[in-house]
C-alpha cells in the first residue's frame, strides 16, 4: 500500500496541488458505464468523482439513479469506460479484488457455515496470513459476536446477519469496504446501533468505507462526506464534507439544515 | 404451544403423541379385522390372504430362515442384501449427479449437448433397465447398484443442474470477490447449496429405486426381499408371500424415514 500511497504522490504535478485528490484511493474521470445487450440509457455517463482514502463516503440518491451501479463499479464488479473505468490507487481495476470488499444488502452469508467459518470463509484463499484463527476471534469480539460463533445464519437476526458480514470483510484485512444499504432491512433503533457500530469500526482501523443508502439521516449520520446522485445517467448534485463534530448530533442546526437541503433535491 | 391451559405433564404427552397413537389405532384396526376374517382355517381368504398370527407363526417355525435346504437365508440377510443394493445404488447416483450436473454447468456448451440426453434418459423407468444389466453385469449385486443407479441418476443430474439456477447471485460474488477462483467457487459453494435440494428429490425418488431392486430381485437375483416373494410364488406358500410383503412395507418405511433423517441432521440448510 504504501508504494501505491507514492505513487499517487508522485503522479500530482507538484504546481498543482490537488488536496482532494492527494488523498484520493478512487478516482474515476468520465465514467461511463453501459448495460451489456441493454438498450436502456447509460446509468453513468461521464461521471467525475473521487473518493478520498480512510474516510466514510456515503452515497445517496432516489431509486434507480445508478448509486449501486457506481458502487458495482468502484469494486470492479461491472466494468466501466475509459478502461474498466475507476482508478483504484492510480491502477484501473480489471475485476474484483481481494483488496476491496462489497457487502450486500441480503445474502452476505453461507447457510451451511456457521458464524465462524463463515467468518474465516475468505481467509481459506489467503495463503500468507498468518494467526488465522486469531483473527477471526478478534473481529467476532469486535462485532460482538463471540457468544454466536457456533450458531448458523438461520438462527441469527438481521442485524446479526450483517455483523457477521462485517466481521468477514474486514478480517482479511482490505483496504476498501463497500456497503450497498446493508442496513436497508432492519428497524429503526437496530439500524441505529449498527450505524455506531460502523463507526467504531472505523475509529479502530481506519478503513475506507463507502455505503449507498437511501436514507438521508443515516448518510449525514454515518459519513465524513455525503454524496447525492441524481437523474439519469447519474450526476454529482451535492457533494459535502460532514466529518465535523456538529453532524454526529441528529438534532443540531447543521445536521437539519443538511437533511432538508438534501430531501429538497433528492424529492 | 397449542392453548394457553396450563397442563399436567400427561396431558401435554397425550397431545403431543395423538397423531401417532391414532396411527397404531388404525394400524391395529385393520389387523383385528384381518385376523377376525381369517380365523377360520379353510375359508379362501385364510389361504390367499393368511392373517399375521398365521404367516409369522409360520415363518417362525422354521427360525426365520427363508429358502430351501443349504441354500435358506436368514430375513435378516434378505434385508441386508437389499439395504446395501438399495443405498450403494443411490449413494453413488446422488454423488455422481451432483458432480456431473455441477461440471456440467461450468461450460454453456457441455449443458447444451448433455441437456437433450439427460432428459431423454430420465423418464426411463429403472425397471426397464433390468434385462440390459442382466445382460451386463450376471446376475450380481453390481446388476443391482446400476439398476437404482440409472433409475436415479439422470433426475438427480437435471435436479442439479436446476438448484444451480437457484443460487443467490451473492453467494458467488462474495467468494469470487474475497479470492476464491472459479474450483474453489465449485467446491465451497456450488456443491455445498445444491446438496440439500438434490437430496430432497432423491428422497422423492427412493420409491422408484426401491421397487427397481425389488424386482430385480424377483426376476432375477437369487436374494433379496423380492426374492421371497418369489420364493413364496414358486412354492405356493401365501405366507411366506404375506410375510415378504410385510417385511418390505416396513423396511421401506424405515429407508425413508432415515434418509429423513439424514437430511434433517446433515443437510437441513435450505438456500
Amino acid at each position: 500500500m504504501n508504494v501505491s500511497e507514492e505513487m499517487d504522490i508522485l503522479s500530482q504535478p507538484p504546481s498543482a496541488p490537488n488536496l482532494l485528490s492527494k488523498h484520493s484511493i478512487f478516482r474515476a474521470t468520465n465514467l461511463t458505464v453501459k448495460f451489456a445487450r441493454d438498450d436502456r440509457a447509460s446509468p453513468i455517463d461521464g461521471l467525475n468523482l473521487s473518493i478520498n482514502k480512510s474516510e466514510i463516503t456515503c452515497i445517496l440518491g432516489a431509486s434507480g439513479c445508478g448509486k449501486t451501479t457506481l458502487l458495482k463499479t468502484l469494486g470492479g464488479f461491472i466494468l466501466g469506460e475509459p478502461q474498466g473505468g475507476v482508478l483504484f490507487n492510480n491502477r484501473y481495476l480489471n475485476g474484483p479484488i481481494a483488496d476491496i470488499l462489497m457487502i450486500f444488502q441480503e445474502n452476505n452469508l453461507y447457510p451451511w457455515l456457521t458464524v465462524r467459518a463463515n467468518v474465516r470463509f475468505g481467509l481459506k484463499f489467503k495463503k500468507n496470513l498468518k494467526d488465522k484463527d486469531q483473527r477471526v476471534k478478534h473481529f467476532l469480539d469486535v462485532v460482538g459476536l463471540t457468544e454466536a460463533a457456533s450458531l448458523f445464519p438461520h438462527q441469527l437476526s438481521g442485524g446479526m446477519k450483517q455483523r457477521v458480514a462485517i466481521a468477514r470483510a474486514l478480517v482479511s484485512d482490505p483496504s476498501v469496504v463497500l456497503l450497498d444499504e446493508p442496513f436497508s432491512a432492519l428497524d429503526v433503533s437496530l439500524r441505529r446501533r449498527m450505524q455506531d457500530l460502523m463507526l467504531q469500526l472505523w475509529r479502530d482501523t481506519s478503513k475506507t468505507m463507502v455505503m449507498v443508502t437511501h436514507n438521508i439521516e443515516e448518510a449525514i449520520r454515518v459519513g465524513h462526506r455525503v454524496i447525492v446522485l441524481g437523474d439519469v445517467p447519474a450526476r454529482v448534485l451535492i457533494d459535502t464534507s460532514t466529518a465535523d463534530a456538529t453532524y454526529d448530533d441528529r438534532y443540531s442546526a447543521n445536521f437539519l439544515e443538511l437533511q432538508k437541503h438534501i430531501e429538497t433535491i433528492i424529492y | 404451544m397449542s392453548s394457553a391451559i396450563p397442563k399436567t405433564p400427561f396431558a401435554g404427552w397425550l397431545e403431543r403423541s395423538k397423531p401417532i397413537l391414532v396411527g397404531l389405532i388404525s394400524v391395529a384396526s385393520v389387523v383385528t379385522f384381518w385376523e377376525l376374517a381369517g380365523a377360520y382355517g379353510d375359508s379362501p381368504l385364510t389361504i390367499i390372504l393368511p392373517p399375521p398370527s398365521r404367516f409369522l407363526a409360520s415363518v417362525a417355525d422354521s427360525g426365520f430362515r427363508i429358502g430351501l435346504g443349504s441354500q435358506a437365508a436368514t430375513v435378516y440377510q434378505s434385508i441386508f442384501s437389499t439395504f446395501v443394493r438399495v443405498f450403494a445404488g443411490m449413494g453413488i447416483a446422488f454423488f455422481a449427479a451432483i458432480i456431473t450436473g455441477t461440471l456440467l454447468s461450468l461450460s454453456r456448451p457441455a449443458s447444451w449437448i448433455f441437456s437433450p440426453l439427460l432428459h431423454l434418459l430420465a423418464p426411463i423407468a429403472p425397471i426397464a433397465w433390468i434385462p440390459t444389466a442382466i445382460i451386463l453385469f450376471g446376475l450380481t449385486n453390481v446388476t443391482a447398484i446400476f439398476i437404482v443407479f440409472m433409475g436415479v441418476y439422470f433426475i438427480l443430474t437435471l435436479a442439479t443442474l436446476a438448484e444451480i439456477q437457484r443460487i443467490p447471485e451473492e453467494f458467488l460474488t462474495v467468494a469470487g470477490n474475497l479470492g476464491a477462483n472459479r474450483w474453489q467457487q465449485w467446491v465451497w459453494v456450488v456443491i455445498p447449496a445444491v446438496m440439500p435440494g438434490v437430496f430432497t428429490l432423491l428422497r422423492t425418488n427412493f420409491i422408484a429405486a426401491w421397487m427397481a431392486v425389488l424386482v430385480a430381485e424377483m426376476v432375477g437375483l437369487r436374494d433379496g426381499l423380492g426374492a421371497i416373494i418369489m420364493m413364496g410364488r414358486n412354492l405356493f406358500n401365501n405366507e411366506l408371500i404375506m410375510f415378504g410383503m410385510l417385511v418390505i412395507g416396513i423396511s421401506g418405511y424405515v429407508v425413508d424415514r432415515v434418509l429423513m433423517l439424514i437430511g434433517r441432521r446433515l443437510l437441513w440448510w435450505r438456500v
